[in-house]
Order: C-alpha cells, then structure tokens, then sequence
C-alpha cells in the first residue's frame, strides 16, 4: 500500500494515518484509527450515522475525502464524554430522557447536538430540529431526542 | 470506486497547471458533497481530483457597500451563518439555508452547486435574482460570466476545459427592495425541490417597480430566468394584478416535465402559486 499519510487532532490527541486518496475520513478513523463509534449507515450524506465535529462543525465522515483532515482537529464520539470516564450533559441526557433505542444513529445525533450547543448554548426547538435534520433515527426516537437536547442545553447553561 | 490520485493545490495558477497538465480525466472539486457520492456510485470515475480546499482565501466572503463576493469555496453555511447577507441579500440566505442538512451545508458549497449545474441548483436560483457574475479563471487568463449566461444545460456550464470558477460576486440592490426565495419540498430537509422559486423586486422613489426578477429551479433544464414574468412586474407600482400577470406568464413559460418528484401540471401550478405568496411573505 503506497497512499499519503494524513496527520490531525482526534479528540485532542495527535493522531497519524496512512490512507488511499479513495478514504474517506470515515474509513481513516475506523479502520486507520479502530474509532468505529462513526457508523457508516447510507455512504451518500443522507443519514448523519457518520457525524463527526471537525474544525468545530458537524460533518457526515462518509463524505469527507481523507487528505482533506489534514492539520484539522477532529471530534468523535469517542472523545465526548471527560478523560474520567463521566459522561458529557448530552450522553446522560440522551440515557435519561430514553433517547437511545437501538443506538446505531446515537454517536452522529450527540454530535451534531455538541456542535449545536457549542456555538449556540441555548438553541430554540427549531434551531435543535435544524441542527439534527441531518441525522435519521429508524426507531423513530425523534421526540426523546429533542427534549434530550433540550434538557442538556438546559443543564450546561446552567 | 476506481482509484484517482488526490491532488491538493495551495494556489489557483498551481489548480490551473494540474488541470492542464492532467486533462479532461481530472475533475475539480469542492466541498465534494456531490462528487463523492458520483465517484462512489462510479458515476463519476476521473483519474485525478483537483481539490480547492486547500487554496487560501477561495473561501471567504468580502461584504461591501455594492455587493457580496463569494469565494467559490465558501460554504453553504457560511452563508446561513451570516447576518449581513441575510439582511441584504435574504433570498440567498434562504437558498443556502435550505440545501441538504447542516452536515451537508458546513462542507457543499455554493461555488460547487453552481458548477454542478443541477437544475434544481437552490443558490443558483436565488443568485439568477441578484443579477451574480461568476468569476472564471482559465489557461488564458481571466474572464467574467454573467450566471444568467453560465448554465448551458443538466450539468453543463459555460466553464471551458481547465477553466476554474473562483468566485460570485452578487451585487446588493440599489433601492427598496423585497426578495424571496420559496423551496417547494415534502418534507423540510434532506430534499432536493419539486420546484424552486424566487422573486425580487425593487421599487424606485415613486414606488414604481424598476427592477423586477423572476426566477425558477427545476422547471427546465437549467434553473433559468423568466423575462415575460419580470416584464409583467416592471414597470409601475406593486399592484395585485401586476403580480397574477407575473404569476400566470412565469407559469405558461416554464419549461416543466413530469418526473418522479412531481408532475407537470403540479410544477405549473405551484409557480402561480407561489410567485404571490413571496412577494406576500416578503
């Protein structure tokens, strides 16, 4: 395998990885980095299983070509909840609030949620439906979701 | 997906120098929201991509008195993030709002959608309104291209073989001035419209209508201008029958088919339609 070697930040942390220019960041992170909290539900940006938080914005991973992460700083789910191990407002909201059923669409839904209530820490109904219309729930959890939002955006700003 | 090599360009003449060098198998790309899911279906399968992402400032987005320029990798986002357009260029504020999902709209960019050249393009609608020029750079050297000129037909533009666009730049309307764009849609997001479209009108002191445009996606093969439409708005004051005589010509003049996302007879008329519902909104 020749490809190029593509550095960033993942989750605070220096990450190194040699990809084809065919990867997505996808395909970097789970397979180059064994992060597989990203799913891979539809590979076309329609469903959000693949959300990650790069450069501060939620994007669909799927379609995000690897070489483009270049010098980025890169959030997955699995760096969302503290170095202790204690979940971020979000994932307890989402626990709480029953929001999580078959859990598939879960780490894309938290992180368009964190990069909602990172740039807008107290979002209106309509900005958290905007902000998830992006990410599909098959177990059509939508309504828990929302008020899971709500009730971490409630909490975070205290 | 067919293997192609990934070249990162840092400059728009380096850009041009690998398209000319690379030729017609090398595809430029953006945001790669489209070209992605081409290359993945093998719709799409160059042997080289020439990604823009990497040159500095194509990005940005330079307000001024006269107008927008946006680079042609600004994000579709960007644009909805932004209140100074959304106060003076709302229409387009609307359109960028409505592409896709927030996923989809942080990395899709509007310089892309227009090379993309869909007919159901929602910032090319709204930029046809705002009378936008795109901004070409090629092997010869410059040249500008009016967007009303730009679209040649479903995937097609008015770009030659090397040529690059590197900006829009979108004038602000001198004078009172209403605009809407309307995304006919089933559902709220991750839609492409059944119809798209836009109005603008500005009135002179008098509070006649001295700049009226009408225009429309999805309803020919390119999204298009509708001059009887504007014709019929121009002229005089904003009167109810002044906008029904638009309504009814922007409707007999498109150029509307049947396709699994809605009929003929429902495109036309949801063009009478909404054409006075905009400008009732506005």
């Amino acid at each position: 395998m020749d490809g190029v070697v593509v550095r960033f930040t993942v989750n605070g942390e220096a990450a190194a990885v040699r990809v084809e220019p065919d990867w997505t960041l996808l395909r970097a992170l789970r397979e180059g980095l064994e992060l597989t909290g990203a799913k891979e539900g539809c590979g076309a940006g329609e469903c959000g299983a693949c959300t990650v938080i790069v450069d501060g914005r939620a994007v669909n991973a799927c379609l995000f070509p690897a070489v483009e992460a270049e010098g980025a700083a890169i959030t997955t789910i699995e760096g969302v909840a503290a170095a202790d191990g204690s979940l971020h407002p979000l994932q307890r909201a989402f626990l709480d609030s029953g929001a999580v059923q078959c859990g598939f669409c879960t780490p894309g839904m938290v992180l368009s949620a964190k990069a909602l209530l990172d740039r807008t820490p107290r979002p209106t109904e309509d900005e958290i439906r905007t902000a998830l219309a992006g990410n599909l729930c098959r177990c059509t959890g939508y309504v828990q979701i929302i008020e899971a939002v709500q009730a971490a955006a409630e909490e975070m700003s205290g | 997906m067919a293997r192609f090599a990934y070249h990162r360009p840092a400059t728009v003449d380096e850009a041009l120098g690998l398209l000319a060098d690379l030729g017609p198998d090398a595809v430029p790309v953006a945001g790669a929201t489209d070209v992605w899911v081409n290359l993945r279906s093998g719709k799409l399968a160059p042997r080289a991509l020439v990604s823009l992402r990497a040159v500095p400032g194509l990005a940005g987005l330079d307000r001024s008195d006269d107008g927008l320029t946006l680079g042609a990798c600004a994000t579709h986002a960007a644009v909805e993030d932004d209140s100074w357009i959304a106060g003076r260029l709302p229409a387009l504020h609307m359109a960028c709002s409505q592409v896709g999902s927030r996923q989809v709209r942080n990395v899709g960019t509007v310089g892309g959608n227009l090379c993309n050249a869909a007919p159901s393009a929602d910032a090319a609608v709204a930029l046809l309104l705002y009378d936008a020029v795109c901004r070409v750079e090629g092997p010869g050297g410059g040249r500008d291209v009016p967007l009303d000129g730009f679209f040649l037909g479903p995937g097609r533009t008015a770009l030659a073989p090397g040529e690059i666009l590197t900006g829009i730049r979108v004038p602000v309307p001198r004078g009172r001035t209403v605009a809407g764009y309307h995304k006919l849609t089933r559902r709220k997001a991750m839609e492409l419209p059944i119809l798209g479209v836009g109005v603008r009108v500005t009135l002179d002191d008098g509070g006649a209508v001295s700049e009226a445009r009408v225009a429309l996606g999805v309803a020919g093969p390119t999204p298009v201008r509708c001059p009887g439409a504007e014709a019929a708005l121009a002229g005089g004051p904003l009167t109810a029958e002044r906008v029904e005589a638009a309504a009814e010509t922007a409707a007999r003049e498109a150029r509307v088919r049947d396709s699994w996302r809605g009929q003929a007879w429902y495109r036309r008329h949801m063009i009478r339609v909404l054409i006075p519902r905009i400008l009732l909104g506005c």
